[in-house]
């Protein structure tokens, strides 16, 4: 969605990530951060050109704001966070696609696996933050020009606009949430190890920007309670200090390291901050986070 | 600003706590909103959808000082999608009557954070989600503040609206002290046709799956950074 014609690397970059065709929405107003009220019927007019069987959205992008109520609209499914899975099993049982979603039921009590074909309608989901990004296709592909009429009386108005200092935690491969009654210098000290790709923050600061998120791993340092679950092929970590009521929830982590209270402080953060430098990200993956960066300011 | 406003909180149902009542973080920060929204001045009801047994919220919420808490008597809840559940609590809302509808970032029980998309559908109203900050202004409006595409914005939305709530203004505080007895539940039963609703749409969820995953203990960071980053 833009509010002018797709310039040439846009469409090239498109292409070559595996996209036959490119949709675009075409108005005023539509290079805006999406809303819901100011975007919402531009995309339901591409979707409804095509007839999906998914309709996909990448982390930090605008699919907190459009999916659901795409999905709402459409009678798809939804899944906040999922896996994009590919299956090449031998011959599949009728009505049973080969390309499905899979994510984590409340609680990460078990999974739930959305298959279109299976379920017999759309799926709507926002995949995790951190996937490779390769060479699938060619850099000639079609560009189809939809043209949108401004939404009147949309009921929402912009009042100011700011660059969103945590934009980076929902791009984020790895984020590290620390819970801020470990001192303000706790944050500062881990995040001077950690690698690009890998964002460290408060997590009560930064609540709206995590539960906005679905990074690969996500490590919680503290209190573990955190508003995000991730997707099935995401991992969590936590740091929690001390023993007894501190316990995480049965399934709310798979790596648990449990220091002893008394022990936060100068030498502990040193020690996470040195094994974070472990996630330094793949060469692709870093320069993606940085572009990604670039292209919100 | 004329006129009181009545404000819905939407409450999720809670998994079995034998522990006693539970409210979700998600939950508790969109109450923490309408009861500091509201002040003395408005008016604010706390709903959910589920059974008897599962309106512990429900309970915390009128300790919490709001003036009404309301169930939708459906016990097949627990097993619809999203579209079920948001048009549940749309009928129920419209029988209320409602300025300005808060729920938690992750509203269902799957944690889709989609019901309160399907609630707004259904009564036409807009939509906003990852709601940060909210004040009321003239309109009647809100001023929120909310971020998305790398951008933190205040945007001005005219009532009515569904807004999710994904950060706070704190701990929910309870209003002044009740000169009575809180009010008791009330309870909205679902009669056909609207009840059959739900046992129709319960088929978007998917097929459920088991997750066998344990919990690997550490001790070291960089044990833990090793064991994470392994596929």
């Amino acid at each position: 969605m833009n509010d002018r014609e797709l310039g040439g690397p846009v469409v090239a970059r498109l292409g070559c990530a595996g996209a036959d065709k490119v949709l675009l929405c075409e108005g005023a107003g539509l290079a805006a951060p999406p809303l819901e009220a100011t975007h919402g019927a531009a995309l339901l007019a591409a979707v409804e050109r095509v007839s999906p069987l998914l309709v996909l959205f990448p982390a930090g992008g605008g699919g907190l704001a459009l999916g659901p109520s795409l999905a709402a609209r459409i009678g798809a499914a939804f899944a906040g966070a999922a896996d994009l899975e590919v299956t090449d099993a031998g011959p599949l049982a009728e009505g049973v696609g080969r390309v499905f979603l899979r994510r984590w039921r409340g609680g990460r009590a078990a999974y739930r696996r959305l298959d279109p074909v299976e379920i017999e309608r759309p799926v709507v989901a926002i995949l995790a933050a951190g996937a490779v990004e390769r060479e699938a296709g060619t850099a000639e592909i079609d560009v189809e020009v939809v043209t949108c009429a401004v939404p009147q009386q949309t009921g929402v108005v912009e009042i100011s606009s700011e660059a969103d200092g945590d934009a980076l935690v929902a791009l984020s491969r790895v984020v590290v949430a620390v819970d801020p009654a470990l001192g303000p210098d706790a944050v500062a000290r881990i995040a001077a190890g950690a690698p690009s790709g890998v964002t460290v923050v408060d997590r009560d600061r930064a609540a709206a920007a995590i539960a906005a998120s679905a990074p690969e791993i996500l490590i919680a340092i503290g209190d573990v309670e955190l508003p995000v679950m991730g997707t099935p092929r995401g991992r969590v970590g936590a740091i929690v200090v001390g023993d007894g009521d501190t316990a995480p929830r049965a399934r709310a982590v798979d790596v648990l390291w449990r220091v002893p209270a008394g022990s936060t402080g100068e030498k502990l953060w040193g020690e996470i901050a040195k094994a974070l430098s472990a996630f330094g990200t793949s060469a692709p993956a870093r320069a993606r986070t940085k572009t990604r960066a670039k292209a919100h300011e | 600003m004329s006129g009181a406003l009545n404000l819905v909180v939407c409450l999720r149902a809670p998994p079995p706590d034998p522990e006693g009542d539970a409210l979700g973080r998600a939950d508790a920060l969109a109450l923490a909103h309408a009861l500091g929204l509201a002040g003395a001045a408005h008016k604010v009801t706390a709903l959910l959808g589920g059974t008897s047994t599962e309106a512990g919220p429900l309970r915390l919420a009128l300790g919490a000082g709001v003036d009404r808490a309301v169930r939708v008597a459906a016990d097949e809840l627990g097993a619809a999608d999203f579209h079920t559940i948001g048009q549940v609590l749309a009928i129920a809302i419209r029988r209320i009557g409602a300025d300005l509808i808060l729920t938690g970032v992750r509203s269902d029980d799957e944690g889709l954070g989609a019901a309160p998309a399907a609630i707004a559908r259904h009564l036409g109203v807009a939509y906003l989600p990852c709601v940060e900050e909210i004040a009321f202004v003239d309109g009647p409006a809100v001023e929120v503040v909310t971020r998305g595409g790398g951008r933190l914005r205040r945007l001005r939305v005219k009532l009515p609206a569904v807004l999710t709530i994904a950060a706070g203004p704190g701990p929910v505080t309870a209003r002044a002290p009740r000169t009575g007895d809180a009010p008791p539940i009330e309870v909205i039963p679902l009669s056909d046709p609207e009840s059959t609703v739900v046992r129709r749409r319960t088929e978007l969820l998917g097929r459920p799956e088991p997750a066998s995953r344990g919990v690997e203990t550490v001790t070291s960071a960089a044990a833990l950074v090793d064991a994470l980053a392994r596929r």
